[in-house]
C-alpha cells in the first residue's frame, strides 16, 4: 500500500460576502494522489482549476471540507504555520515563471533553502545538483531578465524541488512556453517524477500537457466528471484518448 | 469615453492619488510658507540687523526652487508609474494616442492645480500657527510679519503651476515616445547595473576627495568669503553623489558574495537594494544635502537659542539690579537660583549717586574679568579692595548703571565715607544686584523682574542696559531673526526631504507589490516580508541621514566666524540632533506604514 500524499474529502468553495448572490466554484470534491504519482487536472476555464490548487496550496481556504497534504490538515493552519508549509511541504511552478527578477538564478534556486536556514554549504551543493539535473549550471549568475521563456521556467522548476517538497504542483507552467521549451520541460518533470519519486500534480487545459500525466481527473462544473488512466499506454496513445476523452466530456 | 474611463481609473486608486495629493500639498504650502518669509520686504528690512540674512534668504529661496522641482519630478514618475498600466490599456483598446495624451496632461495638471491651491491655503493657515509658536517658544518678537502675503501667493502660484505644466510636458514627451509594449509591461522590467571596479574605485576616490574640498571651503569661510557657500554646495554634492554610487554599491556585492547573504531573506534584500541604490543614487545624495540642510540650520537656530542667555552671562557681573524692592520683586527674587546677591544704599542729589565706602568695604562691589584673559571660556568674577576699587571699578559701566536716576542725565558715582554718607540729604534708595547662576534656567522670571523694575524706574536710554538680562533682551531682537530663520528653515527642509524620498520610495510599490506576492506564494512568512521591507527602507533612510550627519558636523564650521566665544556652533547639539533624528524615524516609520499597506499581500480570510 503506498502512502497518500494528497487527500481532498468532500471540498467545496464558495465565493461571495453576505447579502450577495453567492457562487459555488467547488462542489464537494474527492480525489487523493499517492505518493509517486503524476496526477493531471483538466477542466475548461471556469471549472475550479486553479481555485483547486490554491485550495491545495493554502494560497486560499476551502468553504467546507478537507485537505490532507503530506499528513497536514491544511485547513487548520493558521498564519505562519501556512507560509511554512507552503516553504515546506510544496514546491510550486506557475505560469508566469514567479521569479524574482532582482535575483540571479542561483538566488531564486537557493531562496527556498534559506527561508529554513540551511547551512550555505549544504545549500550551494543543492543546488548545483538541481542545476545539473535541469542542465542550467551555466545560466546560474544570470538574471531572469537575461533568460528565454523556457529557461526563466527550468530556474523556476529548479527553485519549486530544491528542498524535496512532498508534492510539486504545476499551474499551466507550459502556457506561456513555445512548443519545443514546453516539451523539454514536461520531459523534465517527468524525469523528476521518475527519478525521484516525487509526486506531481499538474494542473493544464492542454491535451498535449495532460498526456505526460499517469491519471488525469477532469473537473466541470465544480465536480470531478470522469478520470481516465494512462495504465501501460504509450504517451502518443494517450494523447490520442485523452483528446476522445475531451470530446465527450465537453458535451 | 475615454475620460470616464480615465476617472474610473483615478477613482480606483484614491488612496495612492491622496498620497500623492497630500505631499504636493504640503510641498506646496511649505514653500509659500517660506516665500512669505523671503519676499516679504517689510519684515525683511525691519528685522535683518544682520547684513547677511538677506543673502540667506536669497540663497534659501533658491535652494527651496531646485528642490521643489526635483521633488515635482519624483512626484511625476510616481502618477506616471501609477498610470502608465491604464493608459497602454487605453491604446491597445485602440485609442488614439493624442487623446490619451491629453488626458495626461489634463490629469497632471488638474491635480496640480488642486494641490497648489489647498497648499497655498494651508500655506497660510500654517504659516499663522507654526510662526506664532515658533515666535512664542523663541520668546521672540519680529515685527511686520503677516501669514497673508499676496506677492508670496502669486509667486507660489506661478512657480507651482509652470512646474506642472513642465511636468505634464515631459509626462506627454515621454508616453508619445513609449511603445504601448513598454506602457503595459514597465514593471516588470530591472536593469541590473554593471559593475566596472576599478572605474568605480576612482569614481569613489575623487569623491571623497571633492568632499573634501567642500568641507575644507566650509571651515575656510573667512578666508574665502562668499564664494564657500557655492563652492561647497558643487563639490559637496558632486562627491556624495559618486561616493555613494561607489561605495554603496560596492558594499552591497560584497555582502552579496558572503554566506550571511544566503541565510533567510538577506539575500533578496540585497537584491532589491542593489538595483534601488543604482536608481537611487540621485536622490539619495539630494536627500543628504536636504538633510545637512534641514539638521544645520536648526541646530544652529538651537544654537542661538540656548547660547544666547551664556553669552549674555558673560557680559557683566550681575543678572538684575533692583531698587527698594517691594514685596511682589522680593518674591520673585526668591524663585532665582542665585549665584551672588548684594544690597548697596544709595543716596541720589542731583545728577550724582552717592554710596557708603563702609557698606563698600564689607560687602566689595563684584567685578566681571574680561573674556579675553579668561581661559576656559566662562566668566571669571572678581573684588577689588576699596582703594583701587574708586578708580578702577567705580568707573565701570556695571556699576555707574546702578543710579535710580535712569530718567535723566547722570554723573559719575561718588563713595563717600560712612559718617559723611549719614549726613548727605536726598532721597535714599537700596538697591539689589542679583547674579544667577544660569540665565537661560531662570528667563521667565527674569523677564517678570525687569519689567516691573522698568515700570517703577522708566529708562529712557535704551541704548544702554542695565544688568546682563538686559544685555540678553537687546541680542535676542539683534540675533532673534536668524534663529527664527533656522528653526524655520530646518522644519521645512526636513518636511521636503523626508516627503521626497517617501516618494522615490512610494513610486517603487507597483513593482514589489508583485515580488511580495511571489515570495508570499513561495511560503514566505509575514513577519519575515516585513522585516525585510523595514530594514530596505530603514537602509534607504539611513544611508542619507548618516551622510547628512557627516555633512553638518563639517558644515557646522562655517558658522564660527558668526558664533565668537563663549558661543560655538558644537556646543550641545546632541540634543538637536536627537530630537531631528527623532522626527526622521518619524518620517520613516510613516513611510514604512503606507508601504506595508501597499505591498503586502492580503491575508487570507479564514472562515
Amino acid at each position: 500500500m503506498t502512502k497518500t500524499v494528497v487527500d481532498v474529502h468532500h471540498l467545496e468553495k464558495t465565493y461571495g460576502k453576505a447579502g450577495e448572490r453567492p457562487y459555488t466554484a467547488l462542489k464537494g470534491l474527492n480525489f487523493s494522489v499517492a505518493e509517486g504519482e503524476f496526477v493531471g487536472i483538466m477542466g475548461a476555464s471556469g471549472s475550479g482549476k486553479t481555485t483547486l490548487l490554491n485550495m491545495l496550496s493554502t494560497l486560499d481556504t476551502p468553504t467546507k471540507g478537507d485537505v490532507i497534504v503530506n499528513g497536514h490538515d491544511v485547513t487548520k493552519m493558521r498564519g505562519n504555520q501556512l507560509s511554512d508549509f507552503r516553504a515546506q511541504e510544496v514546491g510550486f511552478i506557475f505560469q508566469d515563471f514567479n521569479l524574482l527578477e532582482s535575483l540571479t538564478a542561483e538566488e531564486n534556486i537557493g531562496l527556498p533553502l534559506a527561508l529554513q536556514g540551511t547551512p550555505s554549504k549544504v545549500m550551494d551543493q543543492a543546488i548545483q545538483a538541481v542545476a545539473a539535473t535541469l542542465s542550467i549550471t551555466d545560466l546560474l549568475k544570470k538574471y531572469p531578465a537575461q533568460l528565454s521563456g523556457g529557461q526563466k521556467q527550468r530556474v523556476a522548476a529548479a527553485r519549486a524541488i530544491v528542498h524535496q517538497p512532498s508534492i510539486l504542483m504545476g499551474d499551466e507552467p507550459t502556457g506561456a512556453l513555445d512548443s519545443t521549451s514546453a516539451r523539454e520541460l514536461l520531459d523534465l518533470l517527468t524525469t523528476i517524477n521518475r527519478d525521484q519519486h516525487m509526486s506531481v500534480l499538474l494542473v493544464t487545459h492542454d491535451p498535449f500537457s495532460a498526456s505526460f500525466c499517469q491519471r488525469i481527473l477532469f473537473i466541470k462544473d465544480g465536480q470531478i466528471g470522469s478520470e481516465l488512466k494512462r495504465g501501460e499506454l504509450d504517451r502518443k496513445d494517450f494523447y490520442q484518448q485523452v483528446l476522445t476523452e475531451l470530446g465527450t466530456f465537453s458535451e | 469615453m475615454l475620460t470616464k474611463l480615465a476617472l474610473a481609473g483615478v477613482k480606483n486608486r484614491r488612496r495612492d492619488y491622496l498620497v500623492l495629493l497630500a505631499g504636493l500639498t504640503m510641498s506646496a504650502a511649505i514653500f509659500y510658507m517660506f516665500a512669505n518669509l523671503a519676499t516679504n520686504q517689510a519684515f525683511i528690512k525691519a528685522n535683518a540687523v544682520v547684513k547677511s540674512a538677506s543673502v540667506v534668504f536669497g540663497f534659501g529661496a533658491v535652494l527651496l526652487a531646485l528642490i521643489t522641482i526635483v521633488y515635482i519630478m519624483y512626484a511625476n514618475s510616481f502618477l506616471l508609474s501609477m498610470r502608465q498600466h491604464d493608459y497602454g490599456l487605453f491604446m491597445m483598446l485602440g485609442a488614439k494616442r493624442r487623446r490619451v495624451g491629453q488626458l495626461v496632461f489634463l490629469e497632471t495638471l488638474i491635480l496640480g492645480t488642486i494641490a497648489t491651491a489647498i497648499g497655498i491655503v494651508l500655506g497660510i493657515v500654517v504659516s499663522k500657527l507654526l510662526v506664532g509658536f515658533l515666535l512664542d517658544q523663541l520668546g521672540l518678537h519680529l515685527a511686520h510679519l503677516t501669514s497673508f502675503y499676496l506677492p508670496a501667493v502669486l509667486f507660489t502660484a506661478v512657480l507651482y503651476i509652470g512646474l506642472f505644466i513642465l511636468a505634464s510636458l515631459f509626462n506627454l514627451t515621454r508616453l508619445m515616445r513609449t511603445t504601448v509594449q513598454q506602457l503595459l509591461h514597465a514593471d516588470q522590467q530591472a536593469n541590473q547595473p554593471k559593475s566596472r571596479p576599478f572605474r568605480q574605485f576612482i569614481l569613489g576616490l575623487i569623491g571623497i576627495g571633492l568632499l573634501a574640498v567642500g568641507y575644507w571651503a566650509l571651515a575656510a569661510i573667512e578666508q574665502l568669503q562668499m564664494t564657500a557657500i557655492p563652492l561647497a554646495l558643487v563639490t559637496i554634492t558632486l562627491g556624495t553623489y559618486l561616493l555613494f554610487h561607489a561605495a554603496v554599491l560596492a558594499v552591497i556585492r560584497g555582502l552579496r558574495r558572503t554566506t550571511w547573504a544566503k541565510k533567510r531573506l538577506n539575500g533578496f534584500l540585497l537584491g532589491q537594494l542593489n538595483f534601488r541604490v543604482h536608481d537611487y543614487t540621485r536622490m539619495l545624495t539630494i536627500v543628504s544635502l536636504l538633510f545637512a540642510m534641514a539638521l544645520g540650520a536648526i541646530t544652529v537656530g538651537s544654537g542661538y537659542h540656548r547660547q544666547m542667555p551664556m553669552t549674555a552671562d558673560s557680559l557683566g557681573a550681575y543678572t538684575v539690579a533692583v531698587h527698594d524692592a517691594n514685596a511682589h520683586q522680593k518674591r520673585l527674587i526668591k524663585q532665582l537660583h542665585v549665584a551672588h546677591q548684594a544690597t548697596y544704599t544709595q543716596k541720589v542729589q542731583g545728577k550724582t549717586t552717592y554710596y557708603n565706602a563702609a557698606e563698600l568695604k564689607a560687602q566689595p562691589f563684584q567685578l566681571i574679568k574680561s573674556m579675553q584673559s579668561s581661559a576656559n571660556g566662562r566668566p571669571h568674577f572678581y573684588t577689588e579692595p576699596l582703594a583701587k576699587f574708586k578708580t578702577s571699578g567705580a568707573t565701570q559701566l556695571d556699576f555707574i548703571m546702578l543710579n535710580p536716576n535712569k530718567l535723566g542725565d547722570f554723573a559719575a558715582p561718588k563713595i563717600v565715607s560712612a559718617t559723611a554718607f549719614k549726613q548727605l540729604k536726598g532721597a535714599t534708595y537700596r538697591v539689589t544686584t542679583v547674579r544667577v547662576k544660569h540665565m537661560a534656567d531662570d528667563l521667565t522670571v527674569l523677564k517678570q523682574l525687569d519689567h516691573s523694575e522698568q515700570r517703577r524706574f522708566p529708562q529712557t536710554a535704551s541704548q544702554l542696559t542695565i544688568g546682563t538680562y538686559q544685555s540678553f533682551e537687546m541680542m535676542n531682537g539683534i540675533f532673534g531673526g536668524l534663529e527664527f530663520i533656522g528653526y524655520f528653515l530646518g522644519i521645512a527642509f526636513l518636511a521636503m526631504l523626508a516627503s521626497c524620498l517617501m516618494f522615490k520610495i512610494l513610486s517603487g510599490a507597483p513593482g514589489d507589490l508583485r515580488r511580495y506576492a511571489m515570495l508570499n506564494k513561495v511560503g514566505v512568512r509575514r513577519g519575515l516580508m516585513r522585516g525585510s521591507l523595514a530594514k530596505e527602507i530603514g537602509i534607504l533612510f539611513a544611508i542619507p541621514g548618516i551622510m547628512g550627519v557627516i555633512d553638518v558636523l563639517f558644515g557646522l564650521q562655517m558658522f564660527k566666524p558668526l558664533m565668537g566665544k563663549p558661543m560655538s556652533p558644537y556646543l550641545g547639539i546632541g540634543t538637536t540632533f536627537a530630537i531631528f533624528i527623532g522626527l526622521y524615524v518619524i518620517y520613516y516609520v510613516i513611510t514604512l506604514g503606507l508601504y506595508l499597506n501597499l505591498v503586502m499581500p492580503r491575508d487570507v480570510a479564514r472562515d
